[in-house]
């Protein structure tokens, strides 16, 4: 598959990244591993004229500890969480949900940041051009419908992050920097909750790292996907604990992760919590499986998370 | 658009290219280098019949633009035989029947090498962890993992 024509340029500094990003003449993306982007641009889903490479800025490397946290550079190749010490020993779940996403030749590539800002996908999106085009363009293609449900005014994509629902786990706070300087916020707040437009990010905002609180965490990762070696999840949760109660989140359903705090391992508390996130998933026939299976898995997935960590995991 | 010069070390020579800016990695291996052992299959990252090894790492070349490598060492299945003799994955590979049709295996054996260069002594869990980054339509895994196996045995 031939790329359409773009330019590339590599960045030495975030202010440089962000001045590229400015000063193009056309729409302009920014790269890192590459490995959600370029197949993008190769089914004609993303048309840059310009990329701007992230991956030659320090400042984005490393995890690192600081000031009570601990800060994952965005550049951090996903692998790197699966080996580092400090996360396997206190952060469980986030180890576990980089030890399930892709596979081990894209985990060193794909990067931290890439991964949580990845786009939503949806069986009748990530197609090629001509495919599209005969089937007509949908919502988040500029279409004027869906092609999953035809006709509610409801775009359903799913976002398909591994390491976001380990890191909403964990009270995650990311740090995005833009023209106007350095904000934080927590990793709930970047989505949008509608699946055609996933983020709150501004023009040329660039996720910088990537902060969890330093403290030791209990915790695991849950996924269901087709193929074991490498596959999107049809549906994953994680859950995590410091010394305040578990928080439980369920992802791949939707635009973003739903996120619950489990108060009490009581009998029947969990069943209304496991009821509740039956009510809350709402997924329809954009995946190889039926919208009901994935419905029901994320209730399994819910009772799997929570009684793993009533053994302390 | 305007070629850009690009230079890396592949295979211990130092090359130097003019690629377009949204050149893949495997286009420039295959069309301006006439390397042909990297294959591209489903061009999208998911197969890893293209893999070839940047600074180490083994990396899809048709997700990796050429422009991104510049500076980098770039290792092909081309570059594993020295002096006429193949590189012991090669024999364990042909040792093992883990060729069938054959698509597939620069990439197995280029995942291969990244793994016992990081790991020499990798354990059969590990070894298949790494290789189901890489997929195999007709011969199977089983002769594959056992290949490696051989192979980490004599390194």
């Amino acid at each position: 598959m031939i790329l359409p024509r773009f330019d590339y340029r590599k960045a030495r500094s975030i202010e440089e990244a962000i001045e590229l990003f400015d000063k193009s003449k056309g729409p302009a993306s920014y790269l890192a591993g590459g490995t959600d982007l370029i197949p993008r641009i190769k089914l004609r889903l993303n048309t840059p004229s310009l990329l701007i490479d992230l991956k030659g800025i320090n400042e984005m490397s490393g995890i690192r500890k600081k000031d009570g946290l601990l800060s994952i550079g965005a550049n951090t190749p996903i692998f790197e969480l699966r080996e580092n010490h400090m996360i396997k020993e206190n952060y469980p779940a986030l180890a576990e949900a980089a030890l399930f996403t892709s596979c081990e030749t894209l985990q060193m590539r794909g990067t931290v940041g890439g991964n949580i800002l990845q786009e939503t996908r949806c069986l009748f999106y990530n197609k090629s051009l001509e495919w599209r085009k005969a089937k007509g363009f949908c919502y988040k293609m500029g279409g004027d419908r869906c092609n999953t449900t035809y006709g509610k005014d409801v775009c359903y994509a799913n976002y398909l992050s591994d390491l976001s629902p380990a890191l909403f786990s964990l009270k995650a706070r990311l740090v995005i920097v833009g023209r106007n300087g350095e904000r934080r916020c927590e990793i709930k707040d970047i989505f949008t909750g509608k699946p055609e437009t996933p983020f709150t990010l501004g023009e040329g905002e660039i996720l910088k790292e990537i902060e969890i609180p330093d403290v030791k965490t209990k915790g695991t990762f849950e996924k269901i996907r087709i193929r074991g070696s490498i596959d999107y999840p049809l549906i994953n949760g994680a859950i995590s604990m410091d010394s305040e109660a578990p928080l439980l989140v369920i992802g791949a359903v939707g635009a973003k992760p739903f996120t619950y705090r489990v108060e009490s391992f009581d009998d029947n508390y969990i069943s209304s919590l496991l009821e509740k996130i039956y009510g809350d998933l709402k997924p329809v026939a954009n995946t190889v499986v039926s919208p009901l299976y994935r419905k029901k898995m994320g209730k399994v997935i819910g009772r799997r998370l929570i009684e793993k960590i009533k053994k302390g995991v | 658009m305007r070629t850009r010069k690009v230079s890396f070390n592949l295979n211990s020579e130092k090359v130097t290219v003019y690629v377009k800016p949204y050149e893949t990695l495997l286009e420039t291996l295959r069309e301006r280098l006439s390397l042909t052992g990297a294959k591209e299959a489903c061009s999208l990252g998911s197969c890893g019949a293209c893999t070839v090894i940047v600074n180490k790492k083994p990396v899809r070349s048709c997700l990796v633009l050429t422009l991104e490598v510049d500076g980098s060492e770039i290792e092909t299945i081309e570059g594993l035989k020295k002096d006429g003799n193949l590189h012991p994955l090669q024999k364990a590979f042909i040792d093992k029947g883990a060729v069938q049709c054959g698509f597939c295996t620069p990439g197995m054996i280029m995942t291969a090498k990244a793994l016992l260069d990081r790991n020499p002594r990798p354990s059969r869990e590990e070894i298949i962890e790494t290789i189901s980054s890489n997929l195999c339509r007709c011969t199977g895994y089983k002769k594959i993992i056992e290949a490696v196996e051989e192979a980490s045995k004599k390194e």
